[in-house]
C-alpha cells in the first residue's frame, strides 16, 4: 500500500487530498499544528508545526523507523495574509515565510534524505497562481510562495538524479480557511482572471492535485497552475 | 554512544555499499585516507549527498539517534568533515557526543 504524507491535513485542501489518497487505497499521514478531529483506519495524524525543523525531522524519523518508506510529499501547509505591500506587518510577512517557504524547505529536506535512502519518491509542492499574476495586495503571501516555486526547481535538479520527482501545483481560489480573508470582488476578478469564472471548488482542486501527484508523466521542476491564463 | 573505530566502520562499510550500487570498486576498498569529495574523490556531489542520508540512518539503527550531520558547524569548518574518511568518523563521534549533552 502506497504511502503519503501531507502537511495541513487537518482541515481545508489537505484533508480533502488526504481523503481522495485514502479512498485510492492510500496510507496517509499527516503533518498538522491542530488536531482535525477527523479519522481513518489509514490516516495517522501527527501534531507538528511545519515551521519547527526539529518537530519536522523528529516526526519523518519516527514514521519511517519501522522501515516505512514515504512514497508521496504533498508540501500543503500554508498560511495566507492579504495586505497591500506598505500596510503588512513585518511579523506577517515573517510568518509567510516561515509557515509557506521554510515549512515546505524543512519537510523537503527531512524527507528528501529519506527518499534519497529509498532512491524513489514524489514530492508536490503547493503554490499558488498569484505568482504568475504578481497579484496586488498580497505581496508577502506571493513572495513566499515564489520561493515555493524557486526550491522546487533547483530541488528537482539536485533530487532527479536519486530517483525522486519534484514538482508544484497552483491553485486559484478555493473555498477554505485560507481565502476567508480575500473580499468577494477581488475573488470575482482573480477567477475571472485565471480562466475560472465559477471558481474552484475544494473537490476539483483535491482532484487537480490527486492527479498531477500520480501523473507517471508529471515532469521534475515543473509548475502545474489550475488555471487558464490569457 | 559510538566508538571512533565503529563510526569508521560504519563509514566504510556505508562507502562498499554505494561502491557496490554505483559500480565504483574503489569505494569497496575506502580507508580512513578515502577522498569524499573534490579532485580525485570517487564520489560525485550527488554521491555525497546519497552517502549522508544513508549514513544518518546507518547511526539512527546503529545508537537509536537522530543525527544531522550536514549542520551549520560542519558547513563552516575550514577543514570540511566531509572531505576523507576519517574525517566524517571523526565528526560522527563528535556530533553523538554534542547531542547526548
Amino acid at each position: 500500500m502506497p504511502l503519503a504524507l501531507v502537511t495541513g491535513s487537518s482541515r481545508g485542501l489537505g484533508r480533502a487530498l488526504a481523503e481522495r489518497l485514502l479512498a485510492a487505497g492510500w496510507t496517509v499521514h499527516g503533518f498538522a499544528r491542530q488536531p482535525g478531529g477527523w479519522t481513518h483506519p489509514a490516516y495517522v495524524e501527527h501534531a507538528v508545526d511545519v515551521g519547527d525543523p526539529a518537530a519536522v525531522r523528529s516526526a519523518v524519523a519516527a514514521l519511517t523507523a519501522s522501515g516505512a518508506t514515504i512514497d508521496l510529499l504533498v508540501n500543503n501547509a500554508g498560511v495566507a495574509a492579504m495586505n497591500a505591500l506598505l500596510l503588512t506587518p513585518p511579523a506577517v510577512a515573517a510568518e509567510l515565510m516561515r509557515v509557506n517557504y521554510l515549512g515546505t524547505f524543512h519537510c523537503l529536506q527531512a524527507v528528501g534524505k529519506a527518499m534519497v535512502r529509498a532512491r524513489q519518491g514524489r514530492i508536490l509542492n503547493v503554490t499558488t497562481v498569484a505568482v504568475p499574476l504578481s497579484l496586488e495586495g498580497e505581496a508577502a503571501y506571493v513572495a513566499s510562495k515564489a520561493a515555493v516555486e524557486a526550491l522546487t526547481k533547483v530541488a528537482a535538479r539536485e533530487l532527479g538524479p536519486h530517483g525522486i520527482v519534484v514538482a508544484a501545483v497552483g491553485l486559484g481560489p478555493v473555498d477554505t480557511r485560507l481565502t476567508r480573508a480575500v473580499g468577494a470582488a477581488q475573488l470575482e476578478r482573480l477567477n475571472r482572471d485565471i480562466g475560472r469564472p465559477a471558481g474552484t471548488t475544494l473537490a476539483e482542486a483535491a482532484d487537480f492535485l490527486f492527479r498531477q501527484a500520480l501523473d507517471p508523466a508529471l515532469v521534475g521542476g515543473s509548475v502545474h497552475y489550475l488555471a487558464e491564463f490569457p | 554512544m559510538l566508538t571512533r573505530e565503529a563510526a569508521l566502520q560504519l563509514v566504510l562499510r556505508r562507502l562498499a555499499a554505494l561502491g557496490r550500487e554505483l559500480g565504483k570498486p574503489d569505494l569497496e576498498r575506502a580507508d580512513e585516507q578515502t577522498r569524499l569529495f573534490g579532485e580525485a574523490s570517487a564520489l560525485d556531489s550527488i554521491g555525497l549527498v546519497t552517502l549522508i542520508a544513508d549514513l544518518e540512518e546507518d547511526v539512527r539503527q546503529a545508537t537509536g539517534r537522530d543525527v544531522v550531520l550536514a549542520d551549520e558547524k560542519a558547513m563552516s569548518r575550514l577543514t570540511s568533515p566531509f572531505r576523507r574518511a576519517g574525517l566524517l568518523a571523526d565528526h560522527l563521534v563528535a556530533t553523538l557526543a554534542e547531542t547526548s549533552r
